[in-house]
């Protein structure tokens, strides 16, 4: 009885742990973890934009600018899985992709300048996170549908 | 005596005169409040499709029970609600009662709504008056049961809740926001699961759920860790002003649909600061509860 509540136990540990980590290795489970480093430091830049203290601007966006310059290989053709939020259109209109991804850079490095010259820091900020959204709305999926 | 008598009759017949202009008044609405709260309303989406127009009908509904669509609210006068009473709107919009047809499926919220002002129903009703005439037929559920509407009924009389008619709109910020949030907003209706007779489940009030409406994932929006302990006051009104996380990342699905409104109609984004933010007040306020909603895509 004992040896049966133990493998149901590591059974339903197993599918906990599956399920948690249900990306594969490579590049879907790498873009994946780069896109959550991006949402760190878009929420540093958030938090500095509330308080109005903007030091922590400049760095984020640097950080952020680096990591988009770092994406696009981690979509390599074809890498769908049934957990990723990647739409099959990325590879479909793969040179809008291109564009917005490096817009992203773009807006992101235009947002280091503005908090290093003394620019409009919240202009460009919310540029680029307009292009995320925009990125969003047309190459991911929901959650859930 | 004669010549007083008349004279007090002519009064008696101009005050009754100005108590049913003001009483008609009180009764009309007012449409400039009521596009208020349709935005807060999160524009009403199930009644617009994807594309629009505002109000015709269409938006799609997919339930265990069957895929319903929204009825077209627009005021034409065939395919809409264009002759329907005040008093007949009202009841389909609080009371869950569709004119000619009986009780409504639970897929409207009419039960949550129930909990509106006589002012607020009536500005919304003003409202939807206002909005461009539509000539397009309503879509017909998919899948429904058989004797639907003695089903709805059914429903209605074992499984749906039932809250107290607000007199008027609470001043209190956190009971104003709790009155957004249950009665206007409609967040506890997409927020809370319901079991599997489609009941609420208000022992999880506003802790997300996987099979929400469209059979979105919905996430737990209580004060706990596994909801949103982190977020402060700024960060609610930032999404439902913009649709943007803490982290700047943008919802999608439904929640964007109320933010945005649909085909061009008002949504959350449209409406006035200082309601947003007593409904995020609110949020703060509800009891935490533990439960983590596990995302099916990541």
């Amino acid at each position: 009885m004992g040896w049966i509540v133990v493998g149901l136990l590591v059974a339903s540990a197993a599918l906990a742990h599956e399920r948690k980590e249900g990306l594969p290795e490579g590049p879907i489970r790498e873009r994946h973890e780069l896109m959550e480093r991006v949402g760190k430091q878009a929420k540093i830049i958030g938090d500095a934009l509330k308080t109005g203290k903007l030091e922590p601007v400049g760095p984020a966006a640097a950080k952020i600018a680096e990591e988009a310059s770092k994406a696009l290989p981690l979509f390599p053709e074809g890498s769908t899985h049934p957990r990723s939020r990647a739409k099959p259109e990325i590879w479909q209109q793969w040179p809008e992709f291109e564009k917005l991804m490096g817009q992203l850079q773009a807006d992101a490095k235009a947002t280091v300048a503005a908090a290093q010259g003394g620019g409009d820091v919240r202009a460009a900020a919310n540029k680029m996170f307009g292009n995320c959204k925009s990125c969003h709305d047309r190459f991911r999926l929901p959650e859930k549908e | 005596m004669v010549a007083r008598t008349w004279l007090l009759l002519q009064a008696a017949v101009v005050v009754a005169a100005l108590g049913v202009r003001e009483s008609n008044a009180m009764e009309r609405g007012d449409a400039e409040r009521g596009r208020t709260l349709f935005a807060l309303a999160g524009g009403c989406g199930c009644h617009t499709a994807k594309d629009g127009p505002v109000g015709a009908g269409g938006g799609e509904v997919p339930t265990p029970f069957g895929k319903f669509y929204g009825t077209n609210i627009t005021p034409d006068v065939e395919t809409g609600i264009g002759t329907w009473s005040d008093e007949e709107i009202i009841a389909a919009i609080r009371d869950g009662v569709a004119r000619g047809k009986g009780v409504e499926s639970p897929a409207m919220p009419y039960y949550w709504y129930s909990g509106m002002t006589d002012a607020d129903v009536r500005d919304l009703v003003a409202y939807l008056r206002t909005l461009p005439a539509v000539r397009k037929e309503n879509r017909p559920h998919e899948g429904e049961l058989p004797f639907a509407r003695l089903a709805y009924r059914l429903w209605r009389t074992l499984f749906a809740p039932r809250f107290d008619r607000v007199r008027e709109r609470p001043t209190d910020p956190i009971a104003r926001g709790r009155y957004w949030v249950d009665h206007v907003s409609l967040c506890a209706d997409c927020h809370t699961p319901r079991n599997f007779v489609g009941a609420i489940r208000f022992d999880l009030y506003l802790a997300g759920s996987l099979q929400g409406p469209g059979g979105d994932k919905v996430p737990n929006i209580t004060p706990h860790e596994t909801g949103i302990a982190s977020w402060d006051e700024d960060d609610l009104v930032q999404l439902l002003r913009t649709g943007f996380t803490p982290e700047f990342d943008n919802v999608q699905g439904w929640m964007a649909e109320v933010v945005e409104g649909k085909g061009g109609g008002p949504g959350y984004r449209d409406a006035p600061e200082e309601e947003l933010r007593a409904i995020a007040r609110y949020l703060r306020t509800v009891k935490p509860i533990a439960h983590k909603i596990e995302s099916e895509r990541e």
